[in-house]
């Protein structure tokens, strides 16, 4: 033991290393429910891709979760919109899971504030991004007045578009089938 | 000892200004066609990486408060985008990973391979250059995220081509001390070497892994994952390790408690860590067998956590004289103590029931800052005590240390209490149903204590920086501080090289 070399050593640490990178990287390459969207589940648009880029680029996820877990404390969520699938994230490139929240789970805010409840949810989403502590006075979220008009526009497509292909009609299962196609080639 | 003439030359450490008393035969020929004769001093290379690490851990610091403030005040520095939240946190974090926490332990890692070899580093020269490259990639990478161009995802947010220096330079880095220990004199490897070789080897295919493409959704998380966490466990925890197991056997004057102890925890640390990414997903949409070795791994990590802990607390058994007198010393209790809490908490946190409760609240920050701080800081505190005065035999403020020391303490008690306490109260509220939006009234003032905690860390290690300062500018002193330090040559060989 006191005279062992580093050639040894550093075979041992390679096989352990490697080891690892086998089971935690390489194995889950082949789980088919990582590499198969869910049903329903539609790619983002331009608009919806740009605003997703202006979530990464003001750091969002640092304070929001995209992910809701079968456990007692998502139970509220669990029984609105579901638990989080890895299916549901097909189109995630980066993805935006998240680990911290400073503020509310988000991936299911296209049901909260969706499209669905028209001018009145998509205002409330900008204004509140322009200025968060006009509607909720604890809150600590910074104010994203900076941006501009499109910018705002275009995160809150994205935002809207969270979670809203889970309660769209049957009817669009033939635009999420041919969506997917689009945006793989 | 086998070859004693080396030793001479290279563990009796000079005063600043001696020139390098480095053979012909002390080195290859090839990295002697490259030194410049300006940089060919020793330990310069080692010295360039731990003060830019003191460096970034100010910079780090500071922004650490800024953004303490605003998660209680937010509209402290509202409305410049590069100062938004969003944007300064990745800062921080890169700061304190690549900046504070990478530089200052290389710098530790540069002292220590040629005194526990025998060898002269196989090139000054590289060294320092590397580690002028490391900041200015480091300061164009953390400017290019405050103009936005973050690549988004926790850990790797330097964009290219900054992330893809990062990985060239820790590989001309990595080859500069193996090199080192290749061309060894001494042929035992402390280990201490053990920890580095751990650290300098694997970090190129883990790093370029997590950097250098966006997986698909899940699979991008999963191997997000695998590299933060060999980031931390692999590179900055072995790097840590690496410096305590050197530097507590000299500061108490004997060797290790049990050497088949270190290669326990060596070896069970080697082969668990690189299994425990998947416990930042635990309940998450990843397959089940992702989760279950995840968590197995992170529980199995009680096994390198223990040894540690047993190994060190034997070695320190009844050594209240020294922790009184010699405050580096103190320090390295501290990071000890450290580590063996964050490990321990870190099994905890990987308990499934556990996590269900805690996970997306602020228990995680406390954890981290007491792995950072309390084992990150504090470890980097002892070894720049320890070098100041054991090496370049110089007297430092035992006053100003002992204040650096006890705001130091104070401050990480501080943060780690107001976050784990609040993560408990958040993770509880959450389980009783209550929403994200019903907690934020409580969060408030344990927001404030944690921007307090931080005030007091800062203005300790200001107080360092000042130290440091005052004692590399002025000469070699006469009377040392702890009055014990011994010739670093000495220990070398009856405590540090079982
Ligand atoms: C004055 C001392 C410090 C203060 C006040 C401070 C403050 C903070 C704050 C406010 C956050 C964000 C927390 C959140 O998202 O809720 C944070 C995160 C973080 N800090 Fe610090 N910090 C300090 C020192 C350090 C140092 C020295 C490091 C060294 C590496 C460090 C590493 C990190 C990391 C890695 C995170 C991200 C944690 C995660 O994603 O879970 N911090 N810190
Ligand atoms: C046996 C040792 C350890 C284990 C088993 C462990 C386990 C964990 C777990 C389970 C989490 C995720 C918590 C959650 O999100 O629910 C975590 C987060 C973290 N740990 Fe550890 N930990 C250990 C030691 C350390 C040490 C020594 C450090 C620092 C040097 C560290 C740094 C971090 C960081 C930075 C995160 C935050 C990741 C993020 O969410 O951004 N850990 N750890």
């Amino acid at each position: 033991m006191r005279f062992i070399r580093e050639f040894p050593i550093i075979v041992a640490l390679s096989f352990l290393f490697g080891l690892a990178f086998t089971g935690l990287v390489l194995a889950p390459v082949f789980a088919s429910d990582i590499s198969e969207p869910t049903p329903k589940l539609v790619a983002y648009t331009p608009t919806e891709q740009h605003g997703r880029e202006i979530y990464i680029r003001e750091g969002c996820v640092y304070c929001h979760s995209q992910q809701v877990r079968n456990v007692k404390a998502d139970q509220n969520m669990v029984d609105a919109y579901g638990v989080s699938k890895s299916g549901d994230y097909f189109y995630d490139i980066p993805h935006l899971l998240g680990t911290s929240r400073q503020g509310p789970d988000l991936s299911n805010e296209g049901q909260v504030w969706g499209k669905a409840s028209g001018d009145f949810a998509r205002e409330y989403l900008i204004g509140h991004f322009k200025n968060p502590r006009e509607y909720n006075p604890q809150s600590i979220m910074p104010s994203y007045s900076y941006l501009s008009d499109r910018e705002l526009e275009e995160l809150t497509d994205y935002v809207q578009s969270l979670g809203a292909w889970k309660i769209a009609p049957e009817a669009t299962e033939t635009t999420a089938e041919i969506t997917p196609t689009e945006a793989q080639s | 000892m086998t070859n004693p003439s080396p030793l001479t030359t290279i563990s009796v450490t000079p005063p600043e200004t001696a020139a390098p008393a480095l053979r012909s035969d002390d080195r290859l020929t090839f990295p002697k066609m490259i030194a410049i004769p300006a940089l060919e001093r020793r330990d310069y290379a080692m010295q360039t990486w731990l003060f830019s690490g003191v460096f970034w851990m100010v910079v780090a610091a500071s922004i650490g408060v800024i953004e303490a403030v605003k998660l209680f005040y937010p509209e402290f520095l509202q409305g410049i985008p590069a100062l938004a939240y969003g944007r300064l946190r990745p800062v921080h974090v890169n700061l304190g990973i690549f900046g504070f926490m990478s530089m200052g332990y290389l710098g530790a890692a540069f002292y220590m391979v040629p005194r526990l070899t025998q060898t002269a580093l196989y090139s000054e020269t590289l060294g320092v250059l590397t580690a002028w490259g490391w900041n200015l990639n480091l300061m164009g990478g953390v400017l290019a995220i405050l103009m936005g161009l973050s690549k988004g995802k926790e850990y790797e947010e330097l964009p290219f081509p900054f992330d893809m220096m990062v990985g060239i330079l820790e590989i001309l880095i990595a080859g500069n001390l193996f090199s080192t220990i290749t061309v060894r004199k001494e042929s035992r490897l402390y280990v201490s070497l053990w920890y580095i070789l751990l650290a300098i080897i694997p970090f190129p295919i883990y790093y370029t892994l997590g950097n250098v493409m966006n997986f698909r959704g899940i699979e991008d998380a999963i191997v997000n994952w695998f590299y933060s966490h060999n980031l931390f466990g692999l590179w900055l925890t072995t790097l840590g390790l690496a410096t305590l197991y050197y530097i507590v056997p000299k500061q108490l004057n004997k060797p290790l408690y049990s050497h088949a102890i270190s290669f326990l925890g060596f070896w069970t640390l080697a082969a668990f860590y690189p299994w425990n990414g998947g416990h930042h997903v635990i309940w998450g949409p990843v397959p089940e067998w992702v989760m279950t070795a995840s968590v197995t791994a992170s529980i199995a990590m009680l096994i390198p956590t223990i040894a540690t802990m047993v190994n060190f607390g034997g070695t320190a058994w009844g050594t209240q004289g020294v922790m009184k007198r010699d405050i580096s010393y103190r320090f390295s209790i501290v990071a000890y103590l450290s580590y063996v809490g964050t490990s321990l908490w870190g099994s905890g946190l990987a308990i499934m029931d556990l996590n269900a409760k805690l996970h997306f609240t602020s228990t995680t920050i406390a954890h981290v800052h007491l792995g950072f701080v309390g084992f990150g800081l504090a470890g980097l505190a002892a070894f720049i005590y320890f070098y100041l005065e054991r090496s370049l035999k110089r007297g430092y403020s035992r006053k100003l240390a002992e204040w650096h020391f006890w705001l130091t303490v104070g401050g990480t008690i501080g943060y780690v209490v107001s976050m784990g306490w609040l993560g408990w109260l958040e993770g509880s509220e959450w389980a009783s149903g209550n929403s994200v939006q019903g907690v934020m009234a409580l969060r408030y003032w344990y927001n404030v204590a944690r921007a307090g905690s931080g005030g007091l860390l800062l203005i300790g290690q200001l107080l360092l920086v000042w130290n440091i300062w005052k004692t590399m500018t002025s000469g070699p002193s006469e009377g040392l501080v702890t009055g014990m330090a011994s010739d670093e040559s000495n220990t070398l060989k009856e405590g540090a090289a079982v």
